[in-house]
């Protein structure tokens, strides 16, 4: 019997991104929300005992949420409700996935600095409940990492920082042959979010009232994601737009989610200012100031020694809020003149006599940052490796939960 | 990558009075004013009127040298300008307007009107002439300010306009520090 696809799910705080090993992109990708009935409905009288059966996920509980009531099983990246979470997982598979979990291999993923409590959890339900053929967990920026292998001034290894940007927050990880270097994790909590309200708050100072109140924030993300791009200087750029209107300025059209009139809606700044955010906090903060080339920097710096070198030259993006035009670019740069002062001061030091070997910094952006994670995945899954590594049902009853603790790191790309 | 800083800082061989340097102005304003000076094309006002859009989102700044302390000073006075503006507003009523704020009520560091009066070098009480000095010379910047600005304010796609451009006038509510002039 050939072997069918491993299944591939990314379960991330906001959205789960679900699909078959060997797309290029999650089949499925829904809010990680599930909506459970309200108490009342089920009075001790009316028990017919189908009642655990009736819930939704996704965008189902979302449009539901009047007689369901929402819970997210996932709290910062680690699972919170179990139980939630294996009905999610249920639906994920049977209803969106369609498929039968004992004919498939399983990959799941795991935030940084995980318990290993947490995978035994996780085998447990995937092996007792589900009966599936194997399981695999792996760590986000591994998968991250691997995700970058695709793009075409990758050095395909497993040492690299990953930068993984979503909507809520935004995590630099750095990664050594592919095990995280927990103590040196970095957070910054400016997000998508954080720039959505950003332009949004820009459109309403350059009296956009055409936007009806209840479209505002869906016209503001739009307008983000559409329009935005990093710039080289933000002085520069204003003098850019005064220069050439026609070629700066924008308008964007748009239709009234209630009357279904259209309006338009005049965008300027906001375009290169909103990814600026990154590189200048205190646009939208007051209390975290520190741009993001620093805290790769940083973070970078606080690795062991022997490693630096590497993550410096593989620095990896991935999530939503990384993909504005020339986002790698800027910060590659900004980030290579941090630390050639630094060498430069360095060299002053010693009085000449030291001559430091340049530190080659690589930020590597590619198509599939987006989902990076999931296509991660679905490219680690499609190896002979993928089979080797991961833990079968049969060794799952011979040893118990306890083998899921340890997944083995893939060398390479068979 | 904080806010931006003047480039007259490192000036020197100018006379610094509070804190202001009176920085030769390229103002070819009417009556030959004691500052100008044909020579010079690129002035601290040129230079301000650049670094208020970007200057405007930040809040912390941390001065550098004299160069700075003007360098705030027009800022806020630019911003003081705008907020005279409304979205109605004609350019010769503009230019009317803004001409009487140049003139009346000049506020210097040393005032207890300005905002920022206590982060700046105290002036010397025993020399009053200093202080008559220095707000005849912020006058003629006032007015060289709103001559250069107007023009500016008031032209849409490079073509000029009869109202103010909605792209200055979104600066209304953004104060460079946290700070405005009254």
């Amino acid at each position: 019997m050939s072997q069918l696809p491993p299944v591939v799910i990314d379960n991330g705080t906001g959205y789960t991104k679900m699909g078959f090993a060997g797309n290029t992109d999650p089949q499925f990708v829904i809010p990680t929300v599930i909506g459970l009935p309200n108490q009342s409905r089920y009075g001790i009288a009316s028990r017919r005992g189908i009642e655990d059966l009736d819930f939704h996920i996704g965008n189902e509980a979302v449009t539901n949420s009047k007689s369901y009531g929402l819970n997210y099983p996932i709290r910062h990246g680690q699972i919170d409700n179990w139980d939630h979470m294996e009905r999610y997982w249920e639906q994920s598979i049977f209803k969106y996935m369609r498929c039968e979990p004992e004919d498939h291999y399983f990959l799941l993923t795991e935030p940084p600095l995980n318990a290993p409590e947490n995978r035994e959890q996780m085998a447990e339900i995937f092996f007792e409940s589900f009966n599936v053929q194997g399981l695999y967990i792996a760590v986000q920026a591994v998968l991250a990492l691997a995700a970058s292998w695709t793009a075409k001034k990758s050095h395909q290894t497993l040492t690299g920082t990953v930068i993984d940007s979503g909507d809520g927050v935004t995590h630099v990880i750095p990664v050594a042959e592919g095990y995280v270097l927990g103590s040196s994790i970095k957070h910054i909590p400016i997000a998508g979010r954080d720039i959505t309200a950003f332009v949004q708050q820009l459109l309403r100072e350059h009296g956009e009232s055409s936007i009806p109140p209840e479209d505002s924030l869906d016209v503001a993300r739009r307008i983000k994601e559409q329009y935005s791009y990093t710039c080289h200087d933000m002085a520069k750029e204003f003098t850019k737009f005064d220069t050439d209107p026609s070629k700066y300025y924008k308008t964007f059209d748009a239709i009234n989610s209630i009357n279904q009139q259209s309006y338009r809606v005049d965008i300027g700044y906001e375009r290169f200012l909103a990814p600026e955010v990154f590189f200048n906090p205190e646009l939208v903060s007051s209390d975290f100031l520190t741009p993001l080339p620093e805290i790769v920097d940083n973070c970078i710096q606080v690795s062991p020694i022997d490693t630096r070198r590497g993550l410096y030259s593989n620095i990896v993006l991935s999530g939503g809020s990384t993909m504005f035009k020339d986002f790698g670019k800027r910060l590659q740069r900004d980030i290579k003149r941090i630390v050639d002062g630094r060498v430069r001061k360095s060299e002053e030091l010693s009085g000449g006599r030291l001559q430091a070997k340049p530190i080659d910094v690589n930020v590597v952006a590619h198509k599939k940052q987006r989902h990076a994670v999931w296509f991660g995945g679905s490219i680690m899954a499609c190896t002979d490796q993928f089979y080797q590594f991961s833990h079968t049902k049969a060794e799952y009853e011979e040893h118990g939960p306890s083998i899921c603790r340890h997944n083995r790191v893939f060398e390479s790309l068979a | 990558m904080p806010a931006y800083h003047s480039s007259f800082n490192e000036t020197e061989d100018v006379r610094v009075i509070n804190g202001i340097p009176l920085l030769p102005l390229a103002s070819q304003g009417r009556g030959t004013s004691p500052y100008a000076n044909p020579s010079v094309t690129y002035d601290a006002i040129d230079e301000a009127i650049e670094l208020f859009r970007p200057n405007s989102y930040f809040k912390n700044f941390e001065i550098k040298g004299n160069g700075d302390r003007l360098l705030i000073y027009v800022i806020l006075f630019i911003s003081q300008c705008l907020n005279k503006l409304r979205a109605t507003t004609t350019q010769s009523e503009a230019v009317k307007m803004l001409h009487t704020l140049a003139v009346t009520n000049v506020v210097i560091p040393a005032d207890a009107g300005f905002p920022l009066q206590t982060i700046y070098p105290q002036l010397n009480a025993a020399d009053r002439m200093e202080g008559d000095q220095l707000r005849q010379y912020l006058q003629q910047v006032r007015l060289a300010v709103v001559q250069r600005l107007v023009p500016i304010v008031y032209s849409v796609d490079g073509q000029p306009s009869q109202t103010p451009s909605k792209w200055w006038l979104c600066f209304q509510k953004r104060h460079f520090m946290g700070k405005a002039m009254h």
